[in-house]
């Protein structure tokens, strides 16, 4: 005998409620589900890189471009030395060595304050004529050295890039700015026939 | 500061007035002109130097009076030696085009109490027994000193320094651009900087110290005043501080890329979970001084001895 359509929901619900509210797998899935999750995550591993690349493609191109020239400086120094007494003419390669038309960053998308860059100009334009009085050795040393704090200064913004508003490389990164225009007033005082004021601290 | 109370000493019109010039000696060219000057001096008065190359030796004496002795190199033009009130002047002039001009050797005595100023580019220079104020200044020759109780500044590009102080507080201020910087017995209140050379400081009790390098290192020892603040901070460089005991402090290190080491226990921890900085806070006995040591590059290595 047919049961009539009045008898179905009830008995449908009763069926439905014997089944069991979850299934348990025959066996653990999770390696498999993780062995298709994996190559999703490259992507994103991949994307990171370029970041990554582009502040150290720059912090090399700094560094190499900073290499190249005191190294030309010092092949020319080296040169000069060899042939005559030090002359006045090694002092504005020397000048355009320090002084630079670098321009000077400070992290991603910050650029150091044009009262900086115009002061670092200021002093390397008076170094170009106290620059002569220097000892060959003096002047690459000086060279070498502006160069060790461009490095740090480059490797600290590349740090930077990858961390912005880390306090410490901020911090480390305005020092050796200042540490810089410091060395640059020194050598111009220790240079001068006289003793002149020349700002070694320069708000940036 | 020091340079100010150098003028303003020597800079009053009266004095200008009554400036004798004792001497204007030696014609130019003359190989290995021999010195000896002498003049009566302020007891606490100042004496400026100015020598391009050879050398300057400058020792304090018991006597009223600056003496001058040495030699003046071959294509000097002369030694200006002058007095202006309380300011005593020894220069040796250079002529204006020269090809070839020897160094000169300066041996130069001066009341004890004298404050001093010297200036060389390639000479080495060496003061003894001053206890007045010092000024030394040079490019590339090296610089070597004793101090007492008043303040000394000395400022090279590649040449070394060498300062041997008493153990009385006194402020001590040392920056080189290459060269290396050896302090021992300083106290008070020590500052340096450096871009590539290193920096060695024997410490007596020191109230005030801040101590910068970019690639050399900073190797310290010392004792903290109870009030100390000392401040160290390196690129590259190597820190490496030992501190006698008993050591009050508290210390506030980090490290970019840097090593932590510690003596007194607690360890350095990461400051991100991402990225690559480690620091170390912790307070040792009461905590009266502070101690920040702030590197990029360089290990950091903190003891007690």
């Amino acid at each position: 005998m047919n049961q009539g359509p009045a008898d179905r929901p009830d008995r449908l619900q009763e069926a439905l409620s014997q089944l069991p509210r979850g299934i348990e797998p025959g066996r653990d899935l999770w390696p498999g589900i993780a062995a298709r999750l994996e190559p999703r995550s490259e992507p994103a591993r991949v994307r990171a890189v370029p970041r990554w690349a582009w502040a150290a493609a720059a912090a090399t191109v700094l560094v190499v471009a900073s290499s190249i020239v005191t190294a030309t400086l010092m092949r020319r120094e080296a040169a000069m030395t060899a042939r005559t007494a030090p002359t006045a003419q090694s002092a504005p390669e020397v000048v355009q060595a320090v002084a630079g038309s670098a321009t000077a960053a400070f992290g991603p998308g910050h650029r150091v304050g044009p009262a900086y860059l115009a002061n670092r100009r200021v002093l390397a334009r008076e170094l170009e004529v106290r620059l002569a009085r220097l000892p060959p050795e003096g002047r690459e040393q000086l060279a070498k050295n502006i160069a060790e704090l461009r490095r740090a200064s480059a490797e600290i913004n590349a740090a930077l890039e990858l961390h912005p508003g880390d306090p410490l490389l901020e911090e480390l990164l305005f020092n050796i700015y200042q540490d810089e225009i410091s060395v640059l007033a020194n050598v111009d005082r220790l240079t001068a026939a006289d003793t002149k004021t020349a700002p070694t601290r320069i708000p940036l | 500061m020091k340079t100010r109370l150098l003028t303003d000493r020597a800079g009053s019109g009266t004095h200008r007035l009554l400036a004798v010039a004792l001497a204007a000696v030696a014609p130019a060219a003359l190989a290995g002109t021999p010195i000896n000057q002498r003049a009566a001096a302020d007891p606490a008065g100042q004496v400026e130097i100015s020598n391009i190359s050879g050398s300057v030796a400058v020792t304090g004496w018991d006597r009223n009076e600056v003496e001058v002795r040495g030699e003046l190199g071959d294509g000097t033009e002369k030694l200006e030696f002058s007095r202006t009130g309380q300011l005593t002047r020894v220069k040796v002039i250079m002529p204006k085009r020269s090809s070839h001009v020897e160094g000169t050797d300066l041996i130069v005595k001066v009341p004890a109490g004298s404050s001093i100023a010297v200036n060389t580019v390639s000479a080495d220079l060496n003061v003894r027994d001053v206890r007045g104020a010092q000024r030394l200044q040079s490019v590339s020759g090296d610089i070597q000193t004793g101090v007492a109780s008043e303040d000394l500044e000395c400022k090279t590009v590649s040449g070394n320094v060498r300062v041997t102080g008493s153990g009385q507080r006194s402020l001590t201020t040392v920056m080189t651009v290459s060269g290396d910087a050896a302090l021992e017995r300083v106290a008070g209140e020590v500052n340096g900087n450096t871009v590539s050379g290193d920096l060695t400081v024997s410490m007596g009790e020191t109230s005030r110290s801040r101590l910068r390098s970019t690639s050399g290192d900073l190797v310290v020892n010392g004792r903290l005043a109870d009030d100390a603040r000392l401040d160290f901070e390196s690129m590259s460089g190597d820190v490496r501080v030992a501190l006698a005991e008993p050591v009050s402090a508290e210390f506030d290190v980090s490290s970019f890329n840097g090593e932590i080491s510690n003596c007194f226990g607690p360890k350095p921890v990461r400051t991100d979970e991402y990225a690559p900085g480690t620091e170390l806070r912790f307070r040792q006995g009461a905590g009266g001084a502070r101690v920040r040591i702030k590197t990029f590059n360089g290990d950091v290595q903190l003891c007690n001895k």
